[in-house]
């Protein structure tokens, strides 16, 4: 038994924080906030990533990767998240678009987008939810029409995240008149394509987060799809596999405990002492949450399809957000209010705390999740009578 | 990174649920609170064949592994037996419990006639056993000890060790019932039929289980983590080990909470396995102290010590900082 992530995992960490330190400010709070100048600074940083061979540190060598293990893409997962995410929307085709080319992509499709994701060049959006398919993403009704040798797309997104600033998406539509995951089938498609048109959604979130995407007629070429005519739920499975333990929020969480504990050292023995219980509970769940992700990581290591085990740690992860969340407010109590870089931890708490609301929603909600564990459960239950 | 048990150990859990199944699993320990004497004689020479004379969990990682995972098999079925106890007894013979600090309330105490008992902080002391028993529902082997006036011949740091050990080997215990909880519930809800259809077929009751199985794969990982923190850094490991219990704490009254509900009336009879087992796991959630008083112990041991465990992100401490 050994938990040990080892020597080069602890040496990858510290050449990551050293990175960040000299090239992201400490008050940074991400690419998605109303001054422009931040997004400019995660597009900056990708470059340096990827011109240190960190950007795909985990993709294979084959693909312009450095041949990572999987806990290599985890410390990269977890400084880039305590980090406030310095990647942007970059994440995004670096965790799972580019994977899912290289397991489905045509040669011409690899080619043409695996480099440019391993640049830091680009960044993609994904077009799965619809208005009438949320957590129930099989009854998607986006079409994809035959029009000459290619595609007439014709639907609406929804929940888009950075759709506004992507130059492609990969979009699941559906082709013939089949129903559930018959005909469901991934487009590679050019946000410039004309007949498509992004609207943003105001959210607590801030900016860039959600919109909306019309397809009116866009026109997508032969060559737009991946993986198939139809296939496209395999692609969307692998694709969420990837997405559900894509985000280390736990890590982001430990670091604003952490701080939180210096930013309040004066006046810590006047708080109440529920507080400190809640604090201390709440550097326990981050623990657990931690484990159960890197449970999943190892189950991907030795080559298992960790479908349950991720949905478990996602559970873990959301709630975790969201309790942290909840006592990093209380111990700041009126102050929590103040956002910006004059308020406590550089408006990171208030933040983070935005933020979370939608951890139990985004990538699938926690209701799908609990589906998924109690479906194996009962499941069990079931083949043991049988 | 391996994060599982050795084989060995895992073995050796297989073949204590066997043997804890041949003694009739939790009718043990219904037929233990009726006649008491039963854990001295049948209970001890099933964990005398497993071996468990020979087993030190202070010895090496294997070992400690090894008892960690029967204690968890004996918390699968109630088993009426003070299994940390005696996995930490010292050479002559004498089991070790941690004992709160107003009283040597020990579970089982009657069975020993001396004792080494340390409180939480580590003072440590011997005690001597009496006749009497709690005998109640919830404690029906909690016995209090006489505490002698001669600090055991340990040193401090042993002590602690010991402490720490107990104190984990009690959390895989509490794993065990509540890992059997939640197969219990998902036992029950899948056979019980109301409004002609199992009980399992409600996603309200779905939902239940999901974060019941959840909590508990948790706290198997913080158990499994905290193992390994013992082998690796035994003496660093105090926050760690008290982040156990107070996390084994708070699983334990949820998870049995939630499947107690499960069974609905079932939940309080004792002809159900489930409510012989919330019953028996009390004395561990209460001995040597419930979550918010070791959860006050874990807030002081973070501000002394931090809480980096694997993962640095500077210090931690609160109160280091404020000088």
């Amino acid at each position: 038994m050994d938990f040990d992530l080892g020597e080069q995992a602890a040496a990858l960490r510290a050449r990551l924080r050293e990175l960040i330190a000299t090239h992201i400010a400490e008050d940074y709070l991400g690419a998605f906030t109303t001054d422009p100048a931040d997004l400019d600074v995660a597009q900056r940083f990708c470059k340096t990533l990827a011109d240190e061979g960190l950007l795909t540190i985990a993709w294979p060598t084959e693909y312009g990767g450095g041949g990572g293990s999987v806990w290599d893409q985890t410390v990269v997962r977890e400084e880039m998240w305590a980090h406030h995410e310095p990647r942007g929307a970059q994440y995004m085709g670096l965790n799972w678009v580019g994977p899912a080319i290289m397991a489905f992509g045509t040669d011409e499709q690899k080619r043409q987008h695996l480099s440019a994701i391993a640049a830091g060049d680009v960044i993609w959006c994904q077009g799965f939810s619809e208005p009438d398919a949320g957590s129930d993403l099989a009854n998607l009704s986006t079409r994809a029409t035959p029009d000459g040798d290619g595609w007439r797309l014709n639907g609406q997104k929804i929940w888009t995240s950075y759709a506004g600033m992507a130059q492609w998406c990969v979009l699941a539509a559906r082709v013939g008149s089949g129903t559930r995951h018959e005909g469901i089938t991934m487009f590679l498609v050019p946000m410039d394509t004309p007949g498509i048109t992004v609207r943003p959604i105001r959210s607590m979130l801030g900016a860039h987060h959600l919109n909306e995407v019309f397809f009116e007629d866009a026109w997508a070429g032969p060559d737009a799809v991946l993986g198939g005519i139809g296939e496209g739920w395999a692609v969307i499975r692998k694709a969420l596999a990837h997405e559900r333990v894509g985000i280390a929020r736990y890590a982001r969480c430990e670091r604003l405990l952490s701080a939180l504990g210096r930013e309040l050292a004066p006046v810590w023995d006047q708080l109440p002492p529920a507080l400190h219980s809640q604090w201390a509970r709440a550097l326990i769940q981050v623990r657990v949450a931690r484990l159960l992700a890197y449970r999943t990581v190892r189950a991907q290591e030795v080559g298992e399809t960790p479908d349950v085990m991720a949905s478990a740690a996602r559970i873990a992860v959301t709630q975790c957000d969201q309790q942290v969340a909840e006592v990093l407010f209380q111990a700041l109590d009126d102050e929590s209010l103040e956002a910006g870089v004059r308020a406590p931890l550089h408006g990171a708490v208030e933040d983070h705390w935005r933020y979370a609301q939608a951890a139990t929603v985004a990538s699938g909600t926690i209701e799908v999740q609990r589906m998924i564990v109690s479906k194996a459960l009962l499941a069990d239950r079931s083949g043991g009578r049988s | 990174m391996n994060p599982v048990l050795p084989d060995e150990a895992v073995e050796f859990a297989a073949a204590a649920g066997k043997a804890f199944a041949d003694l009739g699993g939790v009718d043990a320990a219904r037929e233990a609170e009726e006649t008491p004497s039963l854990r001295a004689t049948k209970v001890a020479d099933v964990l005398r064949a497993l071996g468990v004379d020979d087993l030190d969990p202070r010895a090496d990682a294997d070992t400690l592994a090894a008892a960690a995972a029967l204690c968890e098999a004996a918390g699968r079925v109630a088993l009426p037996y003070p299994v940390p106890s005696v996995l930490l007894r010292d050479r002559s013979g004498r089991p070790f419990a941690v004992v709160p600090d107003a009283r040597c309330r020990v579970d089982h105490g009657d069975l020993f006639p001396t004792w080494r008992v340390a409180t939480l902080d580590g003072r440590s002391t011997t005690a001597t056993s009496t006749d009497h028993r709690l005998a109640t529902r919830l404690g029906p082997f909690v016995s209090d000890l006489v505490a002698g006036t001669e600090a055991a011949a340990s040193s401090s740091t042993d002590v602690a060790i010991d402490v720490a050990v107990h104190l984990t080997l009690t959390a895989w215990h509490i794993l065990g019932t509540a890992d059997r909880a939640v197969e219990l519930a998902v036992e029950h809800v899948s056979d019980r039929i109301q409004f002609g259809k199992p009980l399992s077929a409600f996603q309200a009751v779905q939902f239940q289980l999901a974060d019941a199985a959840v909590a508990v794969a948790g706290l198997r990982e913080l158990a499994l983590f905290t193992l390994w923190r013992l082998t690796v850094a035994p003496e660093a490991a105090t926050a760690d080990v008290l982040a156990l219990r107070v996390h084994a704490l708070d699983v334990a009254r949820a998870v049995l909470r939630t499947t107690q509900q499960l069974h609905g009336a079932s939940g309080v009879c004792d002809e159900y396995d489930i409510s012989v087992l919330t019953r028996h796991v009390q004395p561990a959630l209460r001995l040597p102290c419930s979550a918010e008083r070791a959860a006050a112990e874990l807030t002081a041991a973070i501000e002394r010590d931090g809480f980096d465990g694997l993962f640095p992100h500077g210090s931690i401490a609160a109160r280091s900082s404020a000088g």
